[in-house]
């Protein structure tokens, strides 16, 4: 019997592929500037000169977007690192050592992790304010209970096994035991929860955008533009449908890549 | 007993801590109600005068007990932005609406995500299952608003079934309402159908691995025997758990899709309270929503004890 | 005798990896009307893939190549799935190895129980429910009624069993077919399965085909047998026969599973003292007293086995010893250095995200060897003399076998030059012939590094051959110690005498057994014998006051107040 081709990975690995080169390339350049008006030309259908038709100030979709998906990405990536990194420390602490510690911290996380993100989002931003970088700080913290309780589960199942138990015995100190001795073996279940975050903080981002308490101008947001399509949604659909599409290859692209790389350690291991 | 007893205080004092916090963060803004009550008009006398009034002087604890009480009576106080229009009132009017919403959605996300995750499961690795897969990736991929925006346009401005923006309130027309709302309801509920349809589909294809389903086979069941007697009591017991986090999404979903089609809920007023910085209903709203979210999670608690044969008895 | 089963030429393969694995080649025997047979091997012999096709059980990876399996004369596999599952239940039935997995977690036992009637009879609720009371009295479950409406997790593994047994007994099957079903049970709890296995072959004239890689355990129940080695069978035929004179390579090297002798025991010096030491264990914010009282001495170079069935401590003290559990009150003085530990599990004792050189440095690096050439050198050195080749070093863990690891976990335990070291059920996991390997390891090691080892264990046998000296412990106390001759020709304590008794071994049994339904509880009565429950002589006295331990003669201490009238 033939082993199936992985399908899941290579299409995941070909849209976020095609997504992460729109980004790149439109770092350094896009066919027209992002902000540049063109009043005669307002809710123009796709087109040769512009891919993706212009909005209805006249500015090409094509290059907005490109433009957009930079900021969304950019935002993601600081979220699940943020997330990420204070979410492993305090799961494998709470985690390790237990205690009364590890029951209030996880009773904290718990009640955090049962409000809808959203709304948390919006009142760190009412009182905050609004902007790239609180946004961050804003999806970066709501991030932090969901790693942390992976990380602390994963590290209670490594604890009841005999390695850990050898490693104490030898003389190893609790913080090599955890961070040197457990951590690697728990590498796949972070990059699948990051994967998830990652995709959750693109979510979180449109939608704050969308509801005008995200990314403000001049920076670009795909939310924001599908706000803005709305109004014209009949007479120029492609104002709010390219934004959009473009933000479900890449959170599709990533969850293909992160279910193909799945089977690939389940078949490993 | 003391489970109980111990879940009841933790609400609490999760509600407690929730308002506390709310208030506070709010304190500490610049620019308060009696900025926003006077408008352009006020000098910095009539600013101080207004706040001697409004008695935003006094420390923040007093101030803080004070709402608590009123709050407990179910008042929470003016609008800043609707002067002299009381927040209860505009919540009444409103959560009647998201509270339908939400229902209609959740009762989309079960009614969907069970015979579909049954059928995935009946022949794994299949057709059906991986494309049943597939399209649900897809699904979650999706954002509400895009979605509601998908919805209205084929829905709304193409096949016109119904007007976009045009919602009745179910005091006034509880069926049309009702029919109005199904669209936004879709736009909450398809993406965590999906979800729902994985966790489901992953809980039985786990239980179908385990000893007991081969002990049933050996006693000679059926396939659906084993299926509906042995395999679904234990996969659906997780779903509880899960079921409180997707009540708790559907609000959240809620609180976009509202805006998508203009629907006139708590979503929507949380939206504008906050652009207008309006923050007796800011905190007042998101009292009430924290309070739906700890009483669902709470019920959800109590339901997993009484079903869950392990728990109760250990 | 009348031919009940017949597997001619039966091959399965399984189909899940890039190459197709034949699990069953050629597979061929028979089972009579009335007959046990046993099925004996390791893992990877087969023998479960043969129970699970005869029941059609097999998972949807494995495929049946070629073969017939002869039902009353007719191929089973011919027949369609709807007629084949009436005789599941019925006619034929089976009892897997772990009873806790195997019953649904979220049913009653009861209705559990009952549901082969419903799915085989037309009967009605009210006489199933008076059958299936019948039943679990039959396999001795006294308290029916309450055991009825509780849960499979509110039961000890041994009653577990015995409602497994209950629910394939129950429409009075011609085969019942045991795999492994007396493995993941305490040694006591398994003498009790197969008395009542061979009670319901004797009364109801079931045929058994009994599976297990345990020979004294078919010793003890079959009368064919039939040995499986790579889903061969290369040997078969009447029990004490084919054990006692083997033919096949394989077989004598099973039967001869025993490892060589280790060298006596000249000198006495202890190399650790526990004086009255109590262990505590934190559970749900519950302080449960797990050890109490015990005091005993290790002496250097010696081979001391600690036995006793699970729940007895013995994990714990090994653990509290070893430096792992801090919560306890009393005296350990060691003379020299921290022991190292080997631990029961080989698929949990490596780390799996590391390769083998890396464990076998981390205990040089915890103990300052800053020389990477000096550490690499010595790693390759106890990578030889545990018996592998240096080219394991740079493998992972999960691609060992259980053996290979367990050289490993021996390895880590001795490469910083420990002399003491604590092994906690070794060997328990690994095959019969794996099993030898590693106590001749081991044996050899004691004899070129004078270690001093504390070998925990529930295997007996093992215990008697390995051990100068054994301390059987229950319920967190020493109830007896002695030289292992001295106490396996004459045990003293009555709980000794039982575990004994329920070594299955060709020697006729001297005494009957308690009744180990009742399994370890602790004892409401903290004044009196640990053992006072389970004990067939037990009185008034035993109950109210706790004995001391006593010695015997020369090095044989024992804790019973009867012992002293016997004496």
């Amino acid at each position: 019997m033939k082993k199936k081709p992985n399908y899941n990975l290579i299409c995941g690995i070909v849209i976020t592929g095609l997504i992460l080169s729109i980004t790149v390339i439109g770092q350094f350049f896009t066919p027209y500037d992002p902000n540049e008006l063109n009043a005669s030309l307002k809710n123009a259908a796709p087109s040769l000169m512009h891919l993706m038709g212009t909005d209805n100030l006249g500015r090409d979709i094509l290059s907005r977007v490109m433009a957009g998906i930079g900021t969304t990405l950019f935002i993601a990536l600081w979220t699940v690192f943020i997330g990420g990194l204070f979410g492993t420390i305090v799961g494998a602490l709470t985690g390790y050592f237990g205690g009364w510690i590890d029951e209030a911290v996880m009773r904290v996380n718990d009640i955090l992790l049962s409000f809808p993100s959203i709304l948390l989002a919006l009142i760190f931003v009412s009182v905050v304010g609004t902007g790239k970088l609180n946004l961050i700080i804003c999806l970066g913290i709501l991030f932090i209970p969901s790693f942390a309780r992976i990380v602390r589960s994963e590290i209670i199942r490594l604890k009841a096994l005999d390695f850990v138990k050898s490693a104490k015995v030898m003389g190893a100190g609790h913080l090599r035991i955890i961070f040197v001795h457990m951590l690697p073996n728990i590498v796949v279940s972070m990059l699948t929860t990051a994967a998830i975050g990652f995709n959750n903080a693109i979510l979180a981002e449109a939608g704050m955008s969308y509801l005008g308490l995200g990314v403000q101008p001049p920076d670009a947001s795909l939310g924001r533009m599908i706000s803005e399509s709305q109004a014209y949604l009949f007479n120029a659909p492609w104002f709010s449908i390219f934004p959009g599409i473009v933000i479900i290859l890449t959170i599709l692209g990533f969850s293909l890549i992160s279910d193909g790389l799945k089977k690939v350690s389940g078949a490993a291991s | 007993m003391k489970y109980i007893i111990k879940k009841v205080i933790t609400l609490i004092m999760a509600l407690l801590v929730i308002s506390i916090f709310t208030f506070v963060a709010f304190s500490i803004l610049p620019g308060d109600a009696a900025m926003t009550k006077l408008g352009t008009a006020g000098t910095p006398e009539k600013i101080e005068a207004m706040r001697e009034e409004l008695g935003l002087n006094r420390p923040i604890i007093t101030r803080y007990l004070d709402w608590l009480k009123d709050a407990v009576k179910g008042e929470f106080g003016e609008s800043y932005q609707y002067s002299s229009t009381s927040v209860a009132s505009l919540i009444s009017e409103r959560l009647p609406t998201t509270v339908l919403l939400a229902v209609i959605s959740f009762l989309f996300i079960f009614s969907l995500s069970i015979p579909l995750g049954l059928i995935s499961t009946k022949h794994p690795g299949k057709w059906l299952d991986t494309l049943i897969n597939q399209l649900m990736q897809i699904m979650m991929a999706i954002p509400s608003f895009f979605l509601g925006i998908i919805l209205t346009y084929i829905f709304g401005l193409v096949l016109k079934w119904f007007q976009p923006g045009k919602f009745i309130s179910p005091a006034e027309d509880f069926i049309a309402s009702a029919r109005y709302l199904v669209f936004p309801a879709l736009a909450v509920a398809l993406p965590k159908v999906a979800m729902m349809v994985k966790f489901l589909r992953s809980g039985i294809l786990a239980e179908t691995k385990k000893d007991y389903v081969r002990t049933a086979y050996s006693k000679g069941s059926s396939e659906n025997r084993v299926l509906f007697r042995h395999i679904l009591k234990n996969a659906l017991i997780p779903v509880i758990t899960f079921a409180a986090m997707i009540i708790a999404e559907i609000l959240a979903g809620s609180i976009v899709v509202e805006q998508v089609f203009g629907v006139p809920g708590m979503g929507r007023l949380l939206i504008m309270a906050i652009a207008s910085r309006d923050y007796p209903v800011v905190q007042a709203v998101v009292t009430y929503i924290t309070a739906i979210v700890i009483i669902v999670n709470f019920i959800v608690d109590m339901l997993y004890q009484l079903v869950d044969p392990r728990v109760n008895t250990a | 005798m009348k031919t009940l089963l017949e597997v001619n030429h039966l091959t399965v393969s399984f189909f899940d990896k890039k190459v197709p694995e034949k699990v069953l080649d050629q597979v061929s025997f028979t089972v009579n009307h009335g007959e046990i047979v046993g099925i004996v091997g390791e893992s990877g012999s087969g023998k479960s893939m043969t129970s699970l096709s005869i029941m059609g059980l097999l998972s949807e990876h494995a495929r049946i190549l070629s073969g017939e399996i002869l039902w009353e004369g007719t191929d089973l596999l011919s027949l369609k799935p709807a007629e084949v599952r009436k005789l599941k239940g019925s006619q034929m039935s089976m009892i897997f190895q772990e009873p806790m997995t195997s019953l649904n977690p979220v049913l009653k036992i009861g209705p559990q129980v009952g549901e082969v009637l419903k799915i085989h009879t037309n009967m009605s609720d009210d006489a199933i429910k008076a059958k299936v009371f019948n039943a679990l009295q039959e396999v001795g479950l006294s308290d029916a009624a309450s055991l009825y409406h509780q849960y499979p997790h509110q039961l000890s593994g041994g009653m577990r069993q015995r409602v497994m047994i209950a629910i394939a007994a129950l429409n009075t099957p011609k085969l019942l077919i045991a795999d492994e079903a007396t493995t993941a049970l305490d040694v006591t709890v398994q003498a009790e399965i197969l008395r009542l296995l061979k009670k319901i072959h004797e009364q109801r004239g079931s045929s058994i085909l009994f599976i297990s890689h345990d020979l004294n355990v078919i010793k003890e129940i079959c009368q064919k047998v039939i040995v499986m080695y790579e889903g061969k069978i290369v040997e078969a035929g009447a029990v004490l026969e084919v054990l006692n004179s083997p033919k096949h390579a394989y077989t004598k090297r099973l039967v001869a599973s025993m490892p060589g002798a280790r060298n006596e025991l000249t000198t006495i010096n202890p190399l650790l003292k526990l004086t009255d030491l109590n262990i505590f264990y934190k559970e749900k914010c519950q302080k449960k007293h797990v050890i109490k009282d015990l005091s005993l001495e290790v002496y250097e170079g010696e081979i001391l086995g600690i036995v006793g069935e699970s729940g007895c401590g013995k994990s714990t003290l090994a653990r509290t010893i070893a430096g792992l559990h801090s919560d306890y009150e009393g005296d350990i003085k060691m003379a020299a250095g921290n022991p190292s530990m080997i631990f029961q599990d080989p698929y949990g004792s490596l780390n799996p995200a590391k390769k083998v050189g890396w464990i076998l440095e981390e205990p040089l690096k915890m103990g300052g060897i800053t020389d990477k050439r000096r550490r690499r050198s010595m790693v390759e050195d106890m990578l030889t003399k545990v018996g592998m080749d240096t080219s394991v070093k740079n493998r992972y863990p999960r691609e060992l076998s259980g053996g290979q690891r367990q050289r490993v976990s021996i390895g880590c335990a001795l490469i910083n030059h420990h002399r003491f070291i604590i092994a906690d059920e070794p060997v328990s996991s690994l095959d019969v012939t794996i099993q030898s390997q590693i106590l001749d390891l081991l044996i050899r090691l004691h004899k070129e590094y004078e270690l001093t080892i504390m070998f925990i264990s529930h295997d007996l046998n093992i215990v008697r051959h390995l051990c100068h000296r054994v301390v059987v412990m229950y319920l967190g106390e020493i109830v007896e110690t002695a030289w292992v001759r001295d106490i396996y020709d004459h045990p003293w304590h009555p709980y000794t005498q039982m575990l004994f008794d329920s070594i299955l071994t060709n020697e006729q049994k001297a005494t009957t057994a308690a009744d180990s339904s009742l399994s370890m509880q602790t004892s409401d009565h903290k004044d009196g014998c640990c053992f006072y429950h389970r004990c067939q002589y037990s009185d008034r006295h035993c109950q109210d006051q706790k004995p001391k331990l006593r010695k015997m003669h020369k090095g044989h201490l024992v804790k019973c107040h009867k012992a002293e009238d016997w004496a």
